[in-house]
């Protein structure tokens, strides 16, 4: 098959467009001001390939630089609209991304461009599904996030890969910003795939300027303590990792948390003797007495009358309990309070 | 070796009259004598080789002689070769499928599949223009259409069944999917072998390589008791001349063994050349947490490319074990403080290490089991069992 080149300078190819806003196909952020059937700014949605359709031509593909607006456009002016709940938002630039990869493929990109439009995709997959997971599955599908996030991240893995394979042939170094987002991306790939021994055994093979990276360090330690069944550490590093990290390794805390809890249970498993409460909320990084409380309600430990300490017994932890959902962890929340969103997601500063 | 190009085709036709598998095979293969004689390569054999040879032996043969001539270029062209030889594959699948009840040509089966991913490994190594693994992988492919012909022969007799096929072939794949580190696919393979009726009949050499992998995959399933089975049958039946090979089995079996609470003989590994895990048995044995980790820093790389990195980690809280019996020997009593056992932590070299994670480390012991008792955090002491509270790591 030829490489199909795309001539399409906006967000999208004026034919969608003009199809789009006779057959009154307009989502709300494509309306201007929000008001009905006067389009705003349009971006190209996503279609599958399917038999019928025609084989997409040069003026229906965006060109790299268009691409690139376009993900700066959805990470920079939609993210930030609150006119509508964010599951609104993350489904419309869910959407019109998956468009944008569809494209990369299409267009036979190389590792390097790839990259460039690979890497904001997945920060925004990873932020929204920290974001959105403690909305209902009416809302927000957690599973299919986690595919889509799984695919992009391998897909921008194997992009590195090729790149260090083109080193020893080429000149060209990357630049210090590249290498520092490839760190960053790496580490995700290892907080969103914790205890997974595939990962880890990537971890073991990355270069060394990865493996060297202060941030990567981070993530490799915690994934290390984990595969050890050194459940303390993983808590204790948790909160040090930078916020998208911080926020993706959250999932994963119930589970931490539960497990913590279980071994507990053997532990201090005694009919007299308690654990005071300060200390569990201390290692199990949560933030309030209630938070606790719903822990081992949960659980089916028993509190003192007083509240103030558990009473752990191994016979009674509820095995057959699913793990409490997802909720926003204050630690993340701060930090996600301090900074400004379109620029980590974009990687202009992590 | 033949001379002439008749000479050799006329050998082939006697080989296969003959019903000679194992001659044919060595007429086909890339690492006889008979490669290095250049009257045999030829661009294009077909016109001579149909002479000669009935299909579709004649395709196998044709194609065999290709393979020679692209090696033969300068430089060799491996990436064509790699493709011929796939193309004598899928000859030998058909030449399989048309003989019923007869199972002469196993051999010649072998040496094709076994050129076929010498061949990938080449490309892998010396091409470029493709993600890697996708050579063995599509080898891989044609030697599952091989497979798939043996393993569905059911109906001829235990002597002729090309089953008998079948372990070679497995083992062929599994090289192939541990390299390109797919080791999900070797799962409906051993299934196939182990349903067989008479698995246990399959040549000794396979077995035991049969076993080698089978042992290296359970252990990365975690389930450590089949691994060192396997890995224990291929050990005490790898021929003590194959010494290179037992030492392979070694760096897999000796760390398992450990995980379940056996310390391997320092003479044994010295005949190895294995006494970096006799250095790290004695770390384990001490308890010294610090020297176990230096250990591990030390040969990182070499751990690494074993794949026995993640494993060799987890022995880590059996070092905690081992230096909290210690803190229990020396102490003499069954209420101990929570501070000696931060204390020996930091004896050992373990500097970053706070009390809150060595009351962690201990319930994680006695979760496991590894520690029979439990801990009073009011006093801050670990209360353990009156009898055996370090029950032996073998009993667990």
């Amino acid at each position: 098959m030829a490489q199909v080149k795309g001539s399409c300078q906006s967000f999208c190819p004026d034919g969608e467009s003009k199809m789009r806003i006779r057959e009154k196909l307009l989502h709300y952020f494509e309306l201007k001001n929000g008001q009905k059937n006067t389009p705003g700014v349009l971006v190209k949605e996503f279609t599958r390939s399917a038999a019928d359709a025609k084989m997409p031509q040069a003026k229906d593909m965006r060109t790299e630089q268009s691409l690139t607006k376009t993900v700066e456009y959805l990470l920079k002016d939609i993210i930030l609209d609150t006119r509508k709940p964010y599951n609104v938002v993350y489904d419309f630039i869910f959407d019109r991304l998956r468009a944008v990869r569809r494209e990369i493929v299409i267009q036979m990109f190389d590792a390097r461009q790839t990259i460039r439009l690979l890497e904001p995709i997945v920060m925004f997959l990873a932020y929204s599904r920290y974001r959105l997971s403690v909305e209902s599955i009416e809302k927000f599908d957690p599973k299919i996030c986690n595919q889509h996030l799984q695919e992009c991240l391998t897909g921008v893995l194997c992009c590195y890969e090729e790149l260090d394979r083109q080193s020893s042939t080429t000149t060209e170094e990357p630049t210090l910003r590249q290498l520092e987002r490839r760190c960053y991306i790496e580490g995700l790939y290892q907080m969103f795939n914790l205890g997974s021994p595939e990962s880890f055994v990537r971890a073991l093979t990355l270069p060394d300027y990865v493996r060297q990276d202060a941030t990567f360090r981070l993530c490799f330690g915690i994934c290390l303590s984990y595969q050890q069944g050194n459940l303390y550490r993983v808590l204790m590093g948790l909160p040090q990792l930078p916020h998208i990290l911080c926020a993706v390794a959250s999932i994963k805390l119930q589970g931490i948390r539960r497990s913590l809890l279980q071994i507990f249970t053997h532990a201090y498993n005694n009919k007299q003797l308690t654990v005071p409460a300060p200390y569990l909320l201390r290692l199990l990084l949560i933030d309030s007495p209630a938070g606790l409380q719903e822990q081992c309600r949960h659980y089916n430990l028993a509190l003192t009358p007083d509240r103030k300490s558990v009473l752990f017994n191994k016979t009674d932890f509820r095995q057959s309990a699913e793990t409490l959902s997802c909720r926003h962890e204050p630690f993340v929340e701060s930090k996600l309070a301090r900074i400004y969103l379109p620029e980590v997601l974009l990687l202009k500063k992590i | 070796m033949f001379g002439t190009v008749n000479n050799y085709l006329s050998s082939v036709l006697s080989a296969t009259d003959d019903y000679d598998g194992e001659a044919l095979g060595t007429h086909i293969s890339l690492r006889d004598v008979h490669v290095q004689n250049h009257n045999l390569y030829i661009a294009q054999p077909e016109k001579l080789v149909e002479r000669f040879l009935k299909p579709p032996i004649d395709e196998v043969v044709s194609a065999h002689l290709k393979v020679l001539y692209q090696l033969a270029q300068e430089p060799p062209n491996y990436m064509e070769a790699y493709t011929q030889q796939a193309a004598a594959c899928g000859a030998v699948v058909r030449l399989l499928q048309s003989l019923k009840d007869e199972n002469w040509c196993l051999p010649l089966m072998y040496r094709v599949c076994l050129d076929l991913r010498y061949l990938a490994q080449a490309c892998e190594k010396r091409c470029r223009g493709f993600t890697p693994g996708h050579v063995l992988e599509k080898a891989a492919d044609c030697m599952m259409a091989c497979f798939r012909v043996c393993a569905a022969d059911g109906r001829a007799s235990e002597e002729d069944t090309k089953r008998l096929g079948m372990m070679n072939l497995v083992n062929q794949l599994f090289k192939v999917y541990f390299r390109i580190n797919k080791l999900h696919l070797c799962k409906p393979l051993i299934r196939a072998i182990e349903n067989c009726v008479f698995k246990d009949s399959f040549p000794l050499p396979e077995q035991i390589t049969y076993k080698y992998f089978v042992g290296r995959r359970a252990m990365f399933d975690s389930n450590y008791q089949g691994a060192v089975e396997d890995l224990s049958f291929a050990f005490t039946n790898c021929p003590d001349r194959f010494a290179s090979n037992k030492r392979l089995i070694l760096i897999y079996l000796v760390p398992v063994k450990m995980l379940l609470g056996y310390l391997p003989a320092k003479s044994l590994l010295q005949r190895y050349d294995l006494l970096l895990f006799h250095d790290l048995a004695l770390a384990l044995k001490a308890g010294n947490v610090k020297r176990f980790d230096e250990i591990v820093r030390d040969h990182e790389l070499v751990l690494i490319r074993s794949g026995i990195y993640l494993l060799v980690e987890k022995l880590k809280f059996m070092v905690y074990r081992n230096l909290f019996k210690k803190v229990f020997i020396i102490r003499q009593t069954h209420q101990l403080d929570m501070d000696d056992f931060l204390a020996a932590l930091q004896f050992v070299g373990v500097t970053d290490v706070s009390l809150n994670e060595a009351h962690c480390i201990i319930a994680n012991l006695i979760y496991d089991g590894k520690i029979k008792g439990y801990i009073s955090h009011a006093h801050n002491k670990l209360v353990v069992s009156k009898q055996n509270p370090f029950p032996p790591l073998i009993s667990l």
